[in-house]
């Protein structure tokens, strides 16, 4: 799959200058029922950057997007391109184009119709269809009906939809859950066109392949709490910490620790260690839990 | 508006296409043809009187008919997207709550409306060529009114859908409704004329308070004001106000039917959680 950097035809969003904040999140709390999602949450994002939301399951990281978007209700303030979404949530979702983690589009349309359905909500010429789907790789499907589509496939429509109304901000809710490694590798470089063409995409994940390449920030949440914010090299390096590999030259765990206790032997080469950005997330989070727990 | 435009042709696109509404107008106007066949034959060609009672045998399976398809279909279109999990993408996009309500009371209204008008059309066509006479304005008011009813029990079925946490759920609600407004309405307010002394208003304000009634009795006073067949609540209302009179208040209630559960149902969309 070969994702194609989209035109700027039929922009009908606020345009925004690069390194103004496109996003406002302050105080923002979300409770369903008794259980606490969000406790207070405060961010902004600068315009033309990629931020990655990360955290682990039930972090709150798509209750934070849904909040974003406006479609649940909150405590706190969130503004998009200066819009409250609160107050006027629909001029608000014009700046915004949102891609949900399982896409939900009309099983019995087409993918062209499905298109065609969002583009007159979105109050953009129909035309713009045939070169989405061209974009997200789909342009053989046209006709196939939506619930035809294999997940993949329905996230990269979805993809499509959003990018429809070429909004300056972008939510991408798990967008690579669905996807093959070369179609994963396809969306990051679709993300980093948009970015340098001045979109600010929002990007919640498991999937931390090369997350470094594609993200400028990261924003981890973790219980409700937004527990870090600044860039993945930050990130890394608190993660890393005191971390170290050892290389046991060929000798048994059993003799390497009976050598130690013996304080004979010594490693021979000692290096960082080099994680996985898994590992990195899950060792923030944890940090974080003992400092608490200390505390 | 264009909003409420493009949710409305999806709603009725996505409804043609549906063996649901395509079964309900197959059967209706099975049925219709078969009342209108078997009035025709058991009552012959005894001129007018013919065409009313005809008529009134149709216009009988429609209070019982439309209302559950609108009920039915109105309770799944909240619902249903919550279910299948595209609700939120939906208020993802740039429009308002109302807007996408609206867009699918009117998409819903008019896709059981053209199954309706099918039947009616249907069984209208065959008692003109039988009958001896068709009072084709007459017909047509009648028309008007199951459509008007039909828009009524969408929005209560759409109230049905929004308060309710899943399809069966709506679905189950919007049965209960239709359950009473068609069959145990009637005997309940019977019931409580004879229990307690509901007076000239009381029987008033029971006739207003369930739109079935409203309807069947404005197509009798205008098919057949005999005041037997009107009922008690008819008969009291053309009594009191007379033909013209009947026709104004319970014209007005039948436009406040239309609009308010519609009205309620977006109220209460907007103030619960998606």
């Amino acid at each position: 799959m070969a994702f194609r950097p989209p035109d700027t035809e039929g922009h009908t969003s606020v345009a925004q200058d690069e390194g103004a904040s496109i996003l406002r999140v302050a105080g923002l709390s979300k409770r369903y029922g008794r259980v606490q999602v969000l406790d207070g949450v405060t961010f902004d994002v600068r315009a033309g950057s990629v931020v990655a939301l990360l955290g682990a399951n039930g972090a709150g990281k798509t209750t934070t997007l849904k909040c974003i978007l406006g479609v649940v209700p909150f405590e706190g303030a969130v503004e998009v391109a200066g819009i409250s979404v609160t107050g006027h949530g629909k001029d608000a979702r014009r700046q915004m184009g949102y891609v949900p983690q399982s896409p939900a589009l009309g099983e019995g349309d087409t993918c062209a119709e499905a298109l065609a359905f969002l583009a007159e909500i979105k109050g953009v010429a129909k035309g713009r269809v045939p070169e989405l789907l061209e974009l997200v790789n789909l342009a053989s499907q046209t006709a196939t009906k939506v619930g035809h589509l294999s997940g993949g496939m329905r996230q990269r429509l979805a993809l499509a939809a959003a990018l429809l109304a070429n909004p300056p901000l972008l939510l991408l809710d798990e967008p690579t859950a669905s996807l093959d490694i070369e179609s994963r590798r396809d969306l990051q470089q679709l993300i980093l066109r948009l970015r340098d063409e001045g979109k600010t995409v929002i990007l919640s994940t498991h999937f931390f392949d090369h997350l470094d390449e594609v993200a400028d920030r990261a924003l981890i949440l973790h219980e409700g709490r937004l527990a870090f914010d600044g860039s993945l090299d930050d990130l890394a390096r608190r993660a890393r910490g005191n971390r170290y590999v050892v290389n046991l030259n060929g000798n048994a765990p059993a003799e390497f620790l009976e050598a130690l206790r013996a304080a004979g032997v010594a490693p021979e080469n000692v290096q960082r260690a080099e994680l996985r950005w898994e590992e990195i997330l899950l060792a923030s989070t944890q940090g974080r839990e003992q400092g608490e727990e200390q505390s | 508006m264009s909003v409420v435009l493009a949710v409305a042709r999806k709603e009725l696109r996505d409804a043609v296409s549906s063996s649901w509404l395509i079964l309900y107008a197959v059967l209706f106007t099975a049925l219709a043809l078969a009342l209108s066949y078997l009035g025709e034959r058991n009552l012959g060609s005894v001129g007018f009187e013919n065409f009313s009672r005809t008529t009134a045998s149709v216009l009988n399976l429609c209070l019982l008919l439309a209302p559950l398809a609108a009920l039915s279909l109105g309770a799944g279109a909240i619902a249903g997207e919550r279910d299948r999990g595209s609700l939120t993408y939906l208020l993802s996009q740039p429009l308002n709550r109302w807007e996408l309500l609206l867009g699918k009371f009117a998409g819903l209204s008019a896709s059981i409306a053209l199954a309706t008008v099918a039947g009616f059309g249907a069984a209208g066509v065959f008692i003109a060529f039988f009958a001896s006479s068709l009072d084709v304005g007459t017909y047509l008011m009648l028309i008007v009114l199951v459509l008007a009813l039909v828009c009524v029990m969408t929005g209560l079925g759409l109230v049905a859908s929004v308060v309710s946490a899943t399809r069966v759920q709506a679905l189950g609600l919007a049965l209960l409704i239709w359950f009473i407004a068609v069959f145990v309405f009637d005997l309940l307010l019977i019931g409580m004329v004879s229990a307690t002394s509901l007076g000239g208003g009381g029987l008033m304000l029971a006739l207003l308070a369930n739109p079935v009634e409203i309807v069947r009795v404005l197509a009798i006073i205008h098919l057949e004001p005999d005041l037997q067949i009107l009922g008690p609540f008819g008969s009291y209302v053309m009594e009191r106000a007379g033909t013209g009179g009947a026709t104004a208040i319970l014209s007005v209630a039948l436009a406040a039917w239309m609009i308010v559960p519609v009205a309620l149902a977006a109220w209460l969309f907007e103030i619960r959680e998606a």
